[in-house]
């Protein structure tokens, strides 16, 4: 007895911590921290100019997703996610979220969304996701360092021969600065966005066309792995690198590397936090020449059966507005309506426009199983980068990862 | 004569000389880790990626770490009120919830004492990480999911094992004279266990509170998966964003300030109260 | 329920010298009410609905579907599951002995009654105090390649190389987590011996020294057969704590290189949050449970046997 009254206190105190917070035109919306500032200015300038108000939550990346999954268990998720989009097809399978097709294709500029935030989307013919932020993995390069090893700073390498020489001569420079710089401890997010564009761009792929068998052991994966290979035993990597878990993702912004690949997003956090950087940015070279890139970014999904979806739609027209996009681009994310796209960086860092013109070569995997196979900390890509770049046994490395993802595959059918 | 005095004086002195800088060189591994931390996390900005070498502000004391901390998530006060209202509200409850139930053990007879005590001390041999999907879905049930007085009971559930071992062991040790004694003064119950056996059991009690404050202080991953809002995250998950680092990049200097932000509270209080402290561990280990 | 059942029996026989029994009884009860409450709802339901979870495939988001023991059969031919288990009891191992190779001296050095002994005992202690998380992140940085202090200083004694991460090899990282755990916990356990030592009476260490046994040989004879109820106290402790570990691995390593840090906790935990497999995670944490009650029980009966001794 007793105890029912003071569970029925502790939730009456509850319920008033918690209804100071919710009103009816109030959206909760959660997204990643660490993804920069560009959608928290967004939010900012909505509720400056709006009478509803956007209530962001951040929470941390690597949490986010089995947060949010907890949540809806107990029937307490919030009213829209900023959904890092590769999630978005397993989420939609899954029936969680709020079917939008019909508002979507009613929109003017249905047709200039970025395609492959559109497509991961899509599921069975339905779009429950469209694109909020949009990333593409690009190659960068610090000119004062070029210039520095002799190097032409406004010549960008072409071919990972080229990278990898530079890289030494980079090296030669002296006992902190390096040549070359990836997230190499297991971190699948990272290398999935910067490495993996390197087979894409010559036409190798880990999952055959129909999602169903793993095709990670190719001639040209095996090259692309050469390459990093060589260039960790020339020592131009730093030894953090081999235990990276995505923490130090950019750690060109010290100044002391040399090259790296990395998100557009970060052309934006470059120019604004370390305006002293000077860099260079182009499209990442294939193993064989060709350009590739990894379209990133974050899907607008609303939770379904969430009564503020009305709300929600409001405040994804005021993102795709001009002035919307202007702002997220401002703070590093690239527009998201390609028919608007110039305008909007007319004004910007001509750098951003690589990270535009990576969209068209992009590619971005579609299965449901992206977590699982890629993502995880503990999945097979994470381990399978870490041991064949870093690891005495490459064959191992190929075969273990090339198995554990066909029976994850094989599992989930 | 003089010579073996002496030389036994000798020996002593060699022998003191050991033993204190055996004494100095553990008390140095134990304790040099927060102390390099701590100044570490007062150099400036720029000097935050560099190796604490030497470990302390070589250019003038600064806060950059603090401001940096800061700067993550509702700010680093906001958190830390979180964290302290939670931690001592377990201690609080935790001591009046085991101190009941060690007392009811100890000097009461009932139906299937011995397994209803098991019961709780198996509470230790769950990994809770694994249950926690259920005790979403059930505060959520109780309408206490979100709140920082769910995540408080959850608390105190984790502490009861610990916590009651110790208060039976603890009421175990107080000699039935005394209460006896008490009880012929016409002292009953409820006050008896106020009135005189409080008292005697204060050790225990302080190691109870002092044990559940710095177990839900730090306590990570319920906070994050039971918390959804900003502003009631408690410091630990603070720390994890800090760690997971910002645009790319991990900042030492913030890592160095979050460490000392959550462990010298705990410094602090254990040194306060150690005495008690110890005495109370010591005399629940002995049982 | 019961506690209603219990009171409105009538009384049969008023004793007017000693409480009644059943008053007592219920009394007893009522005082441990709260308590049992609290352990009802926040663990013995989470633990039925988890057995529960256990018996379907149960994915995080969308429907759930009854399959018997079919998790239960996955587990036995999941190698993961096999290597993690590997990895924990390894883990456990080593860290148990560690922890008791530093702490008995510890407790054996602060046992005596010296000047300055009580701060030495307080510094040691220090540690236990702070949280694994806290001290995880500290040893992290600690131990960075890049920014931390281990790297030059150890580069200074000439150790190792100053460009060594020590997180990049499985030996090295498992040795950083190894030094930090022990460095945390090693005054907890020393304390807890420390207790057994001073329960040990001064008199039968005097007369095995008149019986002329050396500072060993009462050591061996001695304190340690005494020591047998405090050993297997703290015992119980660290190896619980060790078979669920997840923090460190988790803040430090992110399961390590390739995946050599995968505790059982940690396994069940990327089933159940990362890859959202909760039937799956739930089925795993109930042998978890059963490993634990079964060497709970072994070391329970150890304790026994000390019993029996003097």
């Amino acid at each position: 007895m007793k105890i029912n009254k003071l569970l029925a206190a502790a939730s009456l105190v509850t319920f008033c911590f918690a209804s100071g917070a919710a009103s009816a035109d109030t959206l909760q919306m959660w997204v990643r921290s660490g993804i920069g500032a560009s959608f928290t200015k967004l939010v900012e300038a909505y509720n400056a100019s709006h009478d509803d108000k956007i209530q962001l939550t951040e929470v941390p990346f690597s949490e986010l997703v089995q947060k949010y999954a907890t949540a809806i268990a107990g029937g307490q998720a919030p009213d829209a996610l900023s959904l890092d989009l590769i999630y978005n097809p397993a989420f939609a399978a899954a029936g969680q979220l709020e079917d939008l097709t019909d508002w979507a294709k009613a929109l003017p500029y249905f047709a200039s969304l970025s395609p492959s935030h559109v497509k991961l989307g899509t599921y069975e013919d339905k779009i429950y996701g469209l694109p909020l932020s949009v990333e593409t993995s690009v190659f960068a390069w610090n000119k004062d360092l070029y210039q520095k090893a002799g190097l032409d700073p406004d010549k960008a390498p072409t071919t990972w021969e080229e990278i990898s020489e530079n890289a030494k001569k980079i090296r030669a420079l002296g006992d902190d600065t390096y040549g070359f710089y990836f997230s190499g401890g297991g971190c699948g997010g990272c290398m999935i966005f910067t490495f993996m564009p390197l087979t894409w761009g010559a036409g190798a792929d880990f999952l055959s066309e129909d999602g169903k068998t793993a095709t990670l052991d190719t001639p040209e994966m095996r090259k692309a792995v050469g390459y990093y290979r060589d260039m960790v035993k020339a020592g131009v990597v730093p030894p953090g690198a081999a235990s990276d878990t995505g923490t130090n993702f950019l750690s060109i912004t010290n100044g002391k590397i040399g090259q790296q690949n990395l998100g557009a997003f970060a052309i934006g956090t470059l120019v604004t936090e370390h305006p002293d950087i000077h860099f260079g940015v182009s499209l990442i070279p294939s193993v064989d020449g060709k350009t590739s890139s990894f379209a990133g970014g974050d899907n607008f999904v609303v939770t379904k059966g969430s009564p503020r979806a009305g709300l929600a739609k409001n405040f994804l027209e005021y993102a795709y507005s001009l002035e919307g996009q202007k702002v997220m681009a401002k703070y590093g994310s690239l527009p998201t309506r390609s028919d608007i796209a110039a305008e909007v960086l007319k004004d910007l860092d001509p750098r951003m426009q690589v990270g535009v013109d990576a969209i068209a070569v992009a590619k971005t995997p579609y299965t449901l199983q992206f977590n699982d196979l890629i993502n995880s900390a503990n999945g097979p890509w994470a381990s399978f980068t870490n041991a064949a770049i870093f690891g005495d046994d490459v064959d191992a490395a190929f075969a273990n990862a090339q198995e554990e993802m066909q029976s994850i595959i094989d599992n989930a059918q | 004569m003089t010579t073996k005095k002496e030389a036994r004086a000798r020996r002593a002195l060699f022998s003191a000389g050991g033993y204190h800088g055996t004494g100095l060189l553990l008390a140095i591994f134990f304790l040099a880790p927060f102390a390099i931390t701590i100044l570490s996390s007062f150099r400036h900005g720029t000097e935050a990626r560099l190796p604490p070498i030497p470990p302390w502000p070589t250019t003038g004391v600064s806060l950059d770490a603090y401001r940096s901390l800061d700067s993550f998530g509702a700010g680093v006060w906001q958190h830390t009120l979180n964290s302290a209202a939670v931690a001592i509200g377990t201690a609080l409850l935790t001591v009046i919830v085991s101190l009941l139930a060690g007392y009811g053990f100890s000097r009461y007879r009932f139906l299937f004492k011995n397994a209803l005590f098991v019961l709780i001390i198996a509470t230790l041999m769950i990994p809770f990480q694994s249950i926690l999907t259920p005790l979403f879905i059930i505060l959520a049930r109780l309408g206490l999911n979100n709140s920082l007085i769910g995540l408080t009971l959850v608390y105190v559930t984790l502490q009861l094992p610990f916590s009651v071992f110790m208060m039976r062991n603890a009421f175990d040790a107080v000699p039935k004279e005394i209460e006896e004694a008490a009880r012929i003064d016409g002292a009953r119950d409820f006050r008896l266990l106020v009135r005189v056996l409080l008292p005697l059991v204060l050790p225990g009690i302080v190691t109870v509170a002092i044990f559940a404050f710095l177990n839900s202080w730090n306590e990570f991953l319920a906070a994050l998966v039971l918390l959804s809002d900003n502003s009631k995250f408690t410091l630990p998950i603070l720390i994890s964003a800090v760690r997971a680092g910002r645009l790319g990049a991990i900042d030492w200097g913030a890592v160095q300030a979050g460490v000392t932000v959550m462990s010298v509270p705990c410094l602090f209080v254990f040194l306060l109260l150690q005495r008690y402290y110890m005495r109370g561990l010591m005399a629940g280990a002995v049982k | 329920m019961t506690l209603a059942d219990t009171v409105s029996l009538p009384v049969r026989r008023p004793r007017p010298k000693r409480r009644s029994p059943r008053r007592s009884q219920w009394k007893g009860l009522l005082y441990i009410a709260p308590a049992m409450a609290l352990v009802i709802v926040f663990f013995i339901l989470p633990v039925l609905f988890t057995f529960w979870m256990s018996l379907h495939k149960w994915p995080m988001l969308g429907g759930t579907r009854f399959i018997g023991l079919g998790n239960y059969i996955r587990m036995m031919s999941d190698s993961r599951f096999y290597s993690a288990l590997g990895f924990t009891a390894y883990y456990t191992v080593i860290i148990t002995i560690a922890i008791f190779a530093l702490a008995f001296p510890l407790a054996m050095f602060v046992e005596r009654q010296r000047r300055m002994v009580g701060v030495y005992r307080t510094a040691i202690f220090m540690p236990v105090v702070v949280g694994l998380a806290s001290a995880s992140l500290l040893w992290v940085w600690f131990a960075n390649v890049d920014s931390g202090f281990l790297n030059p200083m150890l580069a200074w004694l000439g150790l190792i190389d100053l460009k060594t991460n020590f997180f990049a090899s499985f030996d090295s990282a498992f040795f950083i987590i190894c030094l930090m755990v022990v460095w945390k916990v090693a005054g907890f356990t020393m304390i807890i011996l420390l207790t057994g030592l001073q329960a040990i009476p001064t008199e039968l260490g005097e007369a095995a020294r008149i019986d002329g046994a050396n500072r060993w040989k009462r050591f061996i004879y001695v304190t340690l057969p005494l020591m047998r109820k405090t050993m297997a106290l703290s015992l119980i402790l660290s190896v619980t704590g060790s078979i669920l570990a997840f923090d460190q691995f988790y803040i430090m390593t992110a399961g390590g290189p390739q995946n050599k840090m995968i505790s059982v906790v940690y396994y069940i935990f990327n089933q159940s949050f990362v890859s959202f497999n909760l039937g799956y995670g739930a089925a795993m944490s109930l042998v978890l449970l059963f490993i634990l009650v079964l060497i709970s029980i072994f070391q329970l009966w150890l304790l026994r046997v000390g019993e029996d001794r003097p």
